[in-house]
C-alpha cells in the first residue's frame, strides 16, 4: 500500500470535515441566525444615524467574524475529542495534510460568516461594497482560520483553561480587523492595508504550520 | 581562570544598575530641560519609553526562545521565555500606566482609544494568555511546547503595534527610537533617554536572571521526595511535592 501524497490526505481530511459538518449542518444552522443577530443588534448598538453606521460598518462585519473564531476554535478538533477519536487521526494524518485540511474547513466557515455578515452590512447600513473590502475578506478569513485552528487544536489539547480561547483568539486577530475594517472604509487609501493584511496572512499562515506539529505530539 | 558566581555576577550587575540608574535620574530630572510645550509632565518620557522598549525587547526574547525551546525541546530556553514574558507583560502594564498618568495633564483625558494605546493594550491581553497557557495541563513538556507555540504567534503583533503610530494618524506622538523619520531632540533629552533605556535593560536582566534561577529550582527534582521514610511523622505526606505545584 503506498502512502497518499499530501493533496490527497489534504483533501481526503477536508471532505471528512465536509462529511461531518453535513451530518449536523452545525455551521450552516448557526452561522446565519448568528450574523443576522449580530449585524441587527451592531446597528442598533452604533446607530441609527446613517453617518454613524456607514462608519462603523466595516468594523461591524469584521467584529462579527472575530467573535466568530472563539466557537469555531473549539469544533477544530471538538468532534474528534468528544468521539475519542483525535489520536486515531493524527496517527494516520501526517500533521502538514492535517493542517491544511482543517485550515480550509475553517476558512470556509470564516469566509461564510464575512460574506453573509458583509452582505447585511451593506444592506442595513447602506454602505458600498469596495473591491479592497473583497481581497481582505479572502486573505483576512485565511488568516484568522490559521490562528483559528491552531489555537483550537492548542486548548484541546490541553485538560485545563479552556475559557483562555477567546483571550488568545481575539488578540491574535487584531491586525485582520484593522486592516479589514479599513479596507472596508470608504475614502481609505488600499495598498497600504493590503500589504498589512498581506504581510499578516503570510506571518501568521507560516508561523501556524511551523507550530502545528508541535501541538499534535503527546 | 574562574567564571564569577552567579551571585557575584548580580551583584555587579545591581551596582551596574543602580550607577546608570542614578545617572538617568540626575540627567532626566536636572540637565535635561523643561518640555517647552508639555512642561513637567513631560519627564515621565523617561520613564515611559525605556518600560516599552523593554517590554519589546523582551518579547523578542520570548520569540527567540520558544524557537529555540521547539527546536532543542530544552526546557532551559522555556525559562527563559516565560521569565522574558513575565517580564515584558510587568513592563507592557508600566507604559500603558505611565501613558496614562502623563495623558491626563497632556491630552486632558486618562484614556483615549488610540490605535496605539489599544494595541499595546491587546499585546499586554497577548502575552497574559501566553503566561495562561501555562496552565492548560499538568504535563510540564507539553505545557512548554504549547507556551512556546503561542510565544511564537503572539509575536506577529508586536511590529503591529509598534508601527502603528506610523500608519495611522493619532493623537500620540510620534516614534523617537526605530522610527523611519524621527523627530529632533534636546542633546540632555536624548542622554537622559539613553541612560534611562540602559538602566531599564540593565535592570531586566537582573531581574530575569534571578526568576530564571527560582524557575530552575523548582522544575528541579526533589530528593527524597518519592519515598519518605517509614517513621516519618504523617504531616510530611500532606507535603506537595515542588515539582506538582
Amino acid at each position: 500500500m503506498t502512502e497518499p501524497t499530501t493533496g490527497a490526505a489534504t483533501a481526503a481530511v477536508f471532505r471528512r470535515e465536509v462529511a461531518v459538518e453535513l451530518a449536523g449542518r452545525e455551521a450552516l444552522v448557526t452561522t446565519a441566525p448568528f450574523a443576522s443577530a449580530f449585524v441587527v443588534l451592531a446597528g442598533l448598538a452604533f446607530g441609527p444615524g446613517p453617518q454613524q453606521l456607514a462608519a462603523t460598518a466595516g468594523g461591524t462585519a469584521w467584529l462579527a467574524v472575530l467573535v466568530a473564531t472563539v466557537p469555531l476554535a473549539r469544533a477544530v478538533a471538538g468532534a474528534e475529542m468528544a468521539e475519542d477519536s483525535w489520536d486515531a487521526l493524527r496517527g494516520l494524518v501526517a500533521p502538514g495534510p492535517l493542517f491544511a485540511g482543517k485550515l480550509l474547513a475553517t476558512w470556509a466557515a470564516l469566509a461564510l460568516t464575512w460574506v453573509l455578515s458583509a452582505a447585511l452590512v451593506t444592506v442595513l447600513f447602506e454602505v458600498p461594497v469596495l473591491p479592497g473590502a473583497l481581497y481582505g475578506g479572502a486573505v483576512g478569513t485565511l488568516a484568522l482560520a490559521a490562528a483559528t485552528t491552531t489555537f483550537g487544536v492548542l486548548v484541546a489539547s490541553g485538560a485545563r483553561r479552556g475559557g483562555l480561547l477567546a483571550a488568545l483568539i481575539l488578540p491574535a486577530g487584531l491586525p485582520a480587523l484593522l486592516a479589514g475594517t479599513q479596507l472596508a472604509t470608504p475614502g481609505v487609501a488600499v495598498l497600504p492595508w493590503g500589504i498589512l493584511m498581506t504581510l499578516y496572512a503570510v506571518a501568521v499562515l507560516t508561523a501556524a504550520w511551523a507550530v502545528f506539529p508541535v501541538l499534535l505530539e503527546e | 581562570m574562574t567564571s564569577p558566581s552567579p551571585c557575584t555576577a548580580d551583584r555587579l550587575l545591581g551596582a551596574a544598575t543602580a550607577v546608570v540608574a542614578s545617572v538617568a535620574v540626575a540627567l532626566a530630572l536636572v540637565a535635561a530641560p523643561t518640555d517647552a510645550v508639555q512642561g513637567e509632565p513631560q519627564r515621565l518620557m523617561y520613564v515611559h519609553v525605556p518600560a516599552a522598549w523593554l517590554a519589546y525587547l523582551a518579547f523578542a526574547a520570548v520569540l527567540v526562545a520558544s524557537v529555540a525551546h521547539l527546536l532543542t525541546r530544552d526546557l532551559r530556553w522555556d525559562r527563559r521565555a516565560q521569565a522574558a514574558a513575565e517580564l515584558g507583560v510587568g513592563m507592557t502594564a508600566l507604559a500603558i500606566a505611565l501613558g496614562s498618568v502623563w495623558g491626563r495633564p497632556v491630552w486632558g483625558v486618562w484614556w483615549v482609544w488610540d490605535p496605539r494605546l489599544v494595541t499595546t493594550a491587546v499585546l499586554l491581553l497577548v502575552y497574559v494568555g501566553y503566561l495562561g497557557v501555562r496552565g492548560l495541563g499538568d504535563d510540564r513538556a507539553a505545557g512548554a511546547r504549547r507556551a512556546a507555540a503561542v510565544g511564537i504567534l503572539g509575536f506577529v503583533n508586536v511590529p503591529v503595534v509598534h508601527f502603528s503610530v506610523v500608519w495611522w494618524r493619532t493623537l500620540h506622538q510620534p516614534a523617537t527610537v526605530l522610527s523611519p523619520d524621527p523627530a529632533p531632540m534636546d542633546p540632555w533629552m536624548a542622554a537622559a533617554l539613553g541612560a534611562a533605556v540602559a538602566a531599564f535593560t540593565l535592570a531586566g536582566v537582573l531581574v530575569v536572571r534571578r526568576r530564571l534561577r527560582d524557575l530552575a529550582s523548582a522544575d528541579a527534582p526533589v530528593a527524597g521526595a518519592a519515598r519518605p521514610p517509614a517513621d516519618a511523622p504523617a504531616e510530611a505526606l500532606a507535603v506537595v511535592p515542588r515539582a506538582q505545584r
